[in-house]
């Protein structure tokens, strides 16, 4: 599939429209569909945000990241109107209007002598307003560098092209995934799970995972995530791996594995964190059904279907590689697993049996796959 | 013509710098060692003391010392021509390197012989030992604040260290700059007493001539002679003649550039093979020590040993290393200056002189007696415990006990094979009768049939002893080739888990013995220590 004619020729256009769809863009057709329009997006090397129509499943457009590629991670605005891409060595942030590709953002987070990295860390206010990442700065020196301590940093929406943090806050090392709750905090994905308050930088815990105290039975929670998890239900999820042990000798070979998640509702900003099935095989992402929260879907190797509320894995099917993400469409039919190949695989919720594929120009690497619409 | 061809085989070894070198004048090393970091460091660094900032903090091997300037080199875009950089590692090895008792222990790293399972302390094995060998920082002293440097460098190279599995389930970095930095400042000091003897220690020229002895994988063991002849600036010519234990001639020549005054780097070539050699000498410049390789594949390598030849006799091996009791063999006293009668200790009858030359004696020889490790001597010159007395092999242990073999290729330089080459140790059981224990008797490397086998179920399920490679009758193990492999799992290729059974036969008994071997991916990055 040839989907990008010459990259050049339509920089100046600053969209690359899949072929198929390059008349279709420019009818007035294409207007009304925005109000419920139904995309998924992701991003491929070496530097394409793919907006793909989940009524055809063909890429409706593709906007051009400015800078080199790296990592993909993006954020949909709740309006599904928006996407921010985190690109260009996971250092810059740009912001597309995903009807026209239109770029309407963009932040450099390096400055000087600082290099800024972002692992995944992007958020978008309830309201649309700011943006939030967290910045890992390290200052290169003549002959040395400088670890410096990583922070939130708020970004106003508004100010367009070249914006810089309107404020920051100290936040701790290693955050990963964040999203942004209705009461004006950020959640942040780390050894715990804490929240911050974007306007005075206080920071609660929300969900204690590395340093929860459970007695010697069960070893210290492996939480990591890179990619979203539940912006389609308004909530944030982390998983963990954790293991009970037997009895307090922590004898590895006796333990029972077991996946949990912390599960935080953006809307109140409350957790519940709890294992949720045994640990048979990796997962990298979780998202959960919305006709029934208590299903949820994960993908790496393999997909499959579990009950959060039995504990149990219903169904496992193995993929044909290995994907880090995974999105449903909206009616919860299909699942769409990306990441980590230049294949989105798409199946039935069902059966989990693959029922389709779209074929992107590029690797998706380390990219984000999410769903943009409009959202209540 | 038979020194022309030498010459286009020194080129191809890619020794052609030398051969400018060793013409020029000699220069004092001290002064144009601070000149060449002047020339090529200051753009970045400051001037400190006669040195420059960052180096005065640490002392390194000149691998060590070579793989900091690769990365000033490619990661920070220095410019720094071969010759300097063959300079600045010799100036900064000779200046701030490692005493010998500094490298004890840790060797294996510099020559490359990584089959192996480390014994890391447990606060450095998650930590730091997870993606490089522990030697590597175990090979460096440098002072605390150097230390900490190092932990801020390796999050600015790697910003998504702090993310991995074992180092997300700790607060790496602080743990890192707070705890680890000081235990390694204290365990890894740049301030040494071993290093100030070293450095205030008499300096030996290593010239001369060197009775050597070791090991070639797919050739065997050899013996010969290696004479060093002075070239200036601790740099040697090299002439090699030698035979393997077939009875096959060996013959080549190189140079080599002793490092820290003890650190011998040899670059030879025998019959058309480009090696590597990497030995210690010791205090007095009488024996070296340590491991050559295949230029090519620096894995596959074996044993050296030099010893230095002087006015008196000396004993260097016989070989084989073993003889079996009620069994008559024949054996090859290996030597310089040898005169006199053979003895080859207690037990052990000497039937016969088959030829003899003040380098080798051949004698038919006849254990009776115990158990034990023997001297052996001709006429005044004697070797201790060179010869094992022996009447059963009670086990075989396979070397390398544990290793990874990478699949490669067909064709493709960046993924080149790695393979192992296997050796067979035979034990006997010793004074208490059984083996595994203590006392048991080391017998040395005997000949083996070697196969392998599916390391366990999983490994069994999958066929993987189909797949991963072969061993041939030398104990060479091929890997496979790179890339998915139609007829099994896409994510296998011909990777796998298989033991090495190497079987010894011995007056009509077999024992076996077993290592664990894994085939891997190719690793894409190869820096001057693992
Ligand atoms: C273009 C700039 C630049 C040049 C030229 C340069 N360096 Fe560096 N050097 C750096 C930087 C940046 C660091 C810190 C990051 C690192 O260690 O890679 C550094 C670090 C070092 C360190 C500390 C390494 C460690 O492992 O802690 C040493 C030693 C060093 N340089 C030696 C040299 C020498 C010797 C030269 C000249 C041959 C040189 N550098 C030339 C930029 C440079
Ligand atoms: C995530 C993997 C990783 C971990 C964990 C790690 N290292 Fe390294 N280390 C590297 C890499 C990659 C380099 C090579 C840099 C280069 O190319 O020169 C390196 C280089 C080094 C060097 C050589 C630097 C020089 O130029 O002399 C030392 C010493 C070292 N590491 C020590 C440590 C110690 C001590 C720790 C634990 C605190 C540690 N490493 C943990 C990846 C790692």
């Amino acid at each position: 599939m040839s989907l990008i004619p010459d990259l050049r020729a339509l920089r100046a256009a600053g969209a690359i429209a899949a072929a198929a769809l390059a008349t279709a863009c420019a009818t007035p057709a294409q207007k009304s569909a925005t109000s419920d329009a139904e995309y998924l997006l992701t991003v491929t090397r070496p530097g394409l945000l793919h907006v793909i129509d989940m009524k055809t499943d063909r890429i409706a457009r593709s906007c051009e990241l400015p800078g080199k590629f790296g990592s993909g991670a993006l954020v949909p605005t709740r309006d599904g109107r928006h996407a921010f891409v985190l690109g260009n060595l996971w250092e810059d942030v740009y912001g597309f209007e995903l009807e026209t590709c239109k770029l309407v953002f963009s932040a450099r987070q390096s400055e000087g002598d600082v290099t800024v990295k972002t692992v995944q860390s992007l958020a978008v206010s309830a309201d649309g307003s700011e943006l939030y990442t967290v910045q890992n700065p390290v200052r290169r020196g003549a002959d040395r560098f400088e670890v410096l301590p990583p922070r939130l940093a708020v970004y106003r929406i508004a100010d367009g092209l070249d914006a810089k943090p309107v404020r920051s806050f100290p936040v701790k090392r290693r955050i990963t995934k964040i999203a942004a709750t209705a009461g004006g905090e950020v959640i942040l994905g780390g050894a715990d799970v804490e929240a911050i308050d974007v306007r005075s930088g206080a920071v609660r815990t929300v969900s204690a995972l590395a340093s929860w105290d459970r007695g010697p039975r069960w070893l210290t929670p492996d939480a990591f995530a890179m990619h979203s998890q539940g912006e389609h239900l308004n909530e944030y999820v982390m998983p963990y791996v954790t293991a009970k042990f037997a009895d307090d000798r922590q004898d590895m070979a006796s333990a029972e594995w077991w996946w949990g998640m912390s599960r935080v509702d953006l809307a109140t900003g409350k957790a519940e964190a709890r294992e949720i099935f045994p640990f048979e095989f990796v997962i990298f992402s979780l998202v959960a059904d919305p006709r029934d929260r208590n299903i949820l879907y994960g993908a790496f190797n393999t997909l499959s279907r579990h009950d959060i509320e039995k504990r149990e894995t219903l169904k496992v099917v193995e993929l044909d590689h290995t994907y880090y993400s995974l999105q449903l469409s909206r009616d919860a039919s299909r699942v769409y697993v990306g990441g980590a190949g230049s294949t989105i695989s798409i199946h039935d919720s069902g059966t989990l049996e693959k029922i389709g594929t779209i074929q992107l120009p590029g690797d998706m690497s380390t990219a984000d796959v999410r769903v943009a619409w409009r959202r209540p | 013509m038979e020194k022309e061809r030498n010459i286009t085989s020194m080129i191809a070894a890619g020794l052609l710098a030398l051969a400018a070198v060793v013409g020029a004048p000699e220069r004092a090393l001290a002064a144009d060692g601070a000149a060449l970091l002047a020339a090529n460091c200051l753009s970045c660094h400051s001037a400190q003391g006669g040195s420059i900032s960052r180096v005065e903090g640490q002392r390194k091997t000149p691998e060590g010392w070579q793989m900091t300037i690769t990365r000033m080199q490619e990661q920070h875009g220095a410019k720094v021509s071969a010759e300097d950089k063959r300079r600045l590692i010799k100036y900064l090895a000779d200046t701030r390197g490692l005493a010998p008792a500094e490298t004890a222990g840790w060797r294996y790293l510099l020559e490359h012989d990584n089959n192996r399972v480390e014994t890391i302390d447990g606060r450095y094995r998650d930590m730091c030992a997870r993606c490089h060998s522990g030697a590597r920082f175990a090979l460096q002293r440098r002072s605390e604040d150097e230390w900490k440097l190092l932990m801020h460098t390796h999050i600015g190279l790697n910003p998504t260290l702090e993310f991995h599995s074992l180092a997300r389930d700790r607060q790496w970095f602080p743990l890192a700059v707070n705890e680890v930095a000081p235990a390694l400042a204290r365990d890894f000091a740049l301030d040494a007493r071993a290093w100030k003897a070293w450095q205030a220690a008499p300096r030996t020229a290593l010239d001369g001539s060197w009775r050597i002895a070791g090991f070639l994988p797919g050739k065997g063991a050899f013996e010969g002679r290696m004479r060093a002849s002075a070239a200036g600036e601790d740099r040697y010519e090299l002439a090699i003649e030698g035979r393997y234990a077939d009875g096959a001639l060996l013959s080549g020549r190189g140079v080599a550039t002793v490092y820290t005054g003890y650190e011998w780097r040899g670059s030879v070539d025998i019959d058309g093979v480009a090696l590597r050699q990497v030995m210690a000498a010791d205090a007095r410049g009488e024996r070296m020590h340590g491991r050559q390789h295949f230029a090519d594949s620096r894995r596959m390598g074996g044993a050296l040993s030099a010893l230095r030849e002087g006015a008196a006799p000396m004993v260097m091996a016989v070989m084989p290393a073993q003889l079996r009791r009620g069994e008559t063999a024949e054996l090859t006293v290996v030597g310089s200056g040898l005169a006199g009668a053979v003895s080859l200790g207690k037990g052990v009858r000497v039937l016969e002189v088959v030829s003899r030359s003040p380098d080798r004696v051949v004698v038919r020889a006849r254990a009776e007696g115990r158990d034990g490790l023997n001297d052996v001597a001709v006429g005044s010159a004697r070797g201790k415990g060179l010869l094992a007395v022996y009447g059963r092999v009670a086990r075989v242990e396979v070397e390398p006990a544990n290793a990874i073999a990478r699949v490669g290729g067909p064709g493709d330089a960046q993924m080149q094979k790695v393979g192992v080459a296997y050796r067979a140790i035979g034990w006997a059981a010793g004074r208490d009768g059984k083996a595994g224990t203590a006392d048991d008797l080391r017998l040395g490397y005997l000949p083996a049939r070697w196969s392998i086998e599916a390391a366990d179920e999983e490994a069994e399920k999958a066929h993987d002893a189909d797949f991963v490679g072969h061993i041939g009758a030398d104990g060479v193990f091929v890997p496979g080739d790179a890339g998915p492999n139609p007829a099994r799992p896409k994510s296998l290729g011909n990777t796998g888990r298989v033991n090495v059974v190497a079987t010894v036969e011995a007056a009509g008994a077999t024992v076996e013995g077993r290592g664990k071997l894994d085939v891997a991916v190719p690793d894409f990055v190869q820096r001057a220590l693992d």
